[in-house]
């Protein structure tokens, strides 16, 4: 709610690149209000919706305006370019991203209960996790709670995977 | 009245109910703990056991059920800011912070006495004024709704930080924008789809929650390689000297506040903690207990919400938000009909379901103070081991509330657009507001002008829309004396 709270727990202070994201955030901000505000100039109406008061383009289209005004505001008073730190841990961030979308992509194949146990693998070894026993207990561990839990307390049916179909 | 308050202490004190508030509570607590699960799942998921009991007890377990699972999302958010339900994103704003700082116990004591606090007060003020209250509710309307989700929006602005405003309104707007993609309710057209059916229903809760928060704030932690939490030998679920007091006035508002907003048919317990928060956020002194109070502030509220969200339920038969319609659902089923006429037709149950909330809040306490130490254990675990922990748990419950893998992606997306908006210094709970609220403002909106044959007269018609409309414009002058004051002074030499 409060712009104190988001910074408190964002802690972007700390980051020396915060300048450099500064500055691009509100660009990318005006561009997305301006993608939004073409696609909702193309929301379909028939003759009765256009010509209601509120349609179902009218509010998209003064919260794109809105977006747009607020982002072009913000770039006039963003702060200088700072050069990003060196050190920021950009590549493992991407290899968090990598295995969560080859997870997404696993799903289907292996079921959510493997795919739950090899992504908690991969990510405690990209974080830097080297002890054995927690790389063995902790996915399968996690997975068969996580199983034990939604399919069986629950009763909820969650697709095998089609390898174990 | 007091005949069926007695009717009701009966009611609620037999051994049998009694064991269902506990087994309610528990169940509620557990459930709502895993993230993406809120009280609506516990609820419905609870529907089958409840279906062996007669309906009071039923109705007992199912109240159980519900303050459980809101006081189960609030320790998700503490201790991994992972909200799962809306009420309780307030809760992590300065429940995560203080966690992070070695004080996880603390900050899920100070949950568990202000939603006691909360859940009492709420209780007491529905025995007393339910049935005043509900004729009351019915005064609001489209009208009315509209310009409170305004003043609510409006608020956003209004309580930002110094330097803050334009990057919350732009949150917020981003929000708003977010919750009109998928189906539009009234005239049935995709909006924002770009064809793809799995947006046709619109973004989840969930899972714009999940990204945002939790997924995001792992993010941020690999990013900046943060360092392991202070070691703790034991974190004491105790709280320091001086907190009660501190916390007293802003649970005895937020709680009163968190019943009232809680009994208009719509608002409930997201809108209560927001409009706590903010209120606490008036009353601050900068001082150490600030964090303490923005916890008890949220926490009292909702709770005192779900509390209120009983007496249109009850007393009008009209559901204010969804937990409560699935609960309408299950009083429906037992052949009970909410209504101004349950009092007669049904007292042991409308009555046993009012004094079982005291029961209730109680048993709340006392299941979780003692867990308290060992579940606030979680944030001192290793860095390396939390973070994968935290993003394979926030995807968990988002997968599991669509069963979709494009999800995944979708909120891989999101996350990493969390992470931006966070590194470029925006707060990211106006966003989430925005998007909670969008749906409904639209809604009121267009049934508020099409009620008003396409006039906007309805802003100053009725007399509560007049106050409201004052609200609003008053919540601005603050913002823009400051600015103002910022731009003499930036132009004096």
């Amino acid at each position: 709610m409060s712009a104190g709270s988001g910074r408190r727990f964002a802690g972007p202070s700390a980051l020396n690149w915060s300048g450099l994201i500064r500055r691009l955030v509100p660009l990318a901000m005006a561009a997305f209000a301006v993608v939004y505000l073409v696609a909702a100039w193309n929301i379909p109406l028939d003759p009765w919706s256009a010509a209601e008061t509120v349609n179902a383009r009218a509010l998209p289209l003064v919260y794109g305006v809105g977006l747009l005004a607020v982002s072009i505001a913000l770039i006039a008073v963003a702060p200088p370019r700072q050069d990003a730190r060196r050190g920021a841990r950009w590549s493992v961030l991407g290899a968090h991203c990598v295995v969560i979308a080859a997870f997404g992509l696993l799903i289907p194949y292996a079921g959510l209960w493997t795919a739950t146990a090899l992504l908690l693998l991969a990510g405690l070894l990209i974080a830097g996790e080297r002890r054995l026993a927690v790389l063995v207990i902790a996915p399968l561990g996690t997975a068969a709670v996580a199983w034990f839990l939604i399919a069986v307390v629950l009763g909820i049916y969650v697709d095998p995977g089609v390898w174990f179909d | 009245m007091w005949e069926g308050i007695t009717a009701g202490l009966a009611t609620a004190l037999d051994p049998g109910n009694l064991a269902w508030v506990v087994a309610g509570c528990l169940a509620g607590t557990l459930i709502g703990m895993l993230p993406g699960l809120g009280p609506i799942t516990a609820i419905a998921l609870m529907i089958p056991v409840s279906y062996s009991l007669d309906p009071a007890a039923g109705m007992i377990m199912m109240a159980g059920v519900y303050y459980g699972a809101v006081f189960g999302g609030s320790t998700s958010s503490i201790l991994i800011n992972a909200p799962g339900v809306a009420s309780t994103v307030a809760t992590s704003f300065d429940g995560y912070p203080m966690a992070r700082q070695g004080q996880a116990g603390r900050a899920l004591a100070l949950a568990a006495y202000a939603s006691f606090a909360g859940g009492v007060v709420g209780a007491v003020a529905l025995l007393l004024f339910a049935s005043t209250l509900a004729a009351l509710a019915t005064a609001f309307q489209s009208p009315e709704y509209t310009l409170i989700l305004v003043f609510a929006l409006s608020s956003i602005a209004a309580f930002a930080d110094r330097g803050q405003v334009l990057r919350s309104l732009a949150a917020a707007l981003v929000g708003l924008m977010l919750g009109t993609v998928g189906t539009d309710q009234s005239a049935g057209v995709q909006r924002f789809t770009f064809g793809r059916l799995d947006l046709t229903d619109g973004l989840s809760f969930v899972l714009v929650a999940m990204a945002t928060f939790a997924l995001a704030e792992a993010f941020r932690m690999v990013l900046a390689g943060d360092e392991d939490a202070a070691p703790t030998r034991f974190a004491h679920a105790r709280l320091h000297p001086g907190d009660a007091a501190a916390v007293a006035p802003a649970v005895g508002r937020s709680s009163i506040l968190g019943f009232l907003v809680g009994v208009l048919p719509g608002a409930g317990a997201t809108l209560a903690s927001f409009f706590a928060y903010d209120l606490q956020r008036r009353f601050r002194r900068d001082d150490a207990a600030d964090g303490a109070r923005g916890i008890a502030a949220p926490e009292s509220a909702n709770n005192a919400a779900c509390t209120g969200s009983f007496v249109p339920l009850l007393t009008l038969g009209i559901p204010g938000s969804g937990t409560t319609a699935v609960l309408l659902g299950v009083m429906l089923s037992y052949g009970v009909q909410p209504g101004p006429r349950l009092l007669e037709a049904e007292p042991a149950m409308f009555w046993g379901v009012i004094v079982s909330m005291f029961i209730g809040n109680v048993v709340l306490l006392a299941l979780n103070l003692p867990l308290i130490p060992y579940i606030s254990r979680i944030v001192y675990l290793r860095r390396r081991v939390l973070v994968p922990f935290v993003i394979v748990f926030s995807l968990l419950g988002v997968y599991l509330t669509s069963l979709n893998s494009f999800d995944i992606f979708l909120m891989l997306a999101f996350a990493l657009a969390g992470l931006a908006l966070r590194l470029g210094g925006f707060p990211l709970a106006p966003l989430l507001l925005g998007f909670i609220l969008s749906g409904m403002l639209e809604e009121n909106l267009r049934r508020t002008v099409l009620l008003a044959d396409g006039s906007w007269a309805f802003l100053l018609d009725r007399p509560v829309s007049m106050v409201l409309v004052v609200l609003c414009v008053l919540v601005w002058v603050g913002p823009l004396k400051r600015l103002l004051a910022r731009r003499r002074d930036a132009g004096e030499p």
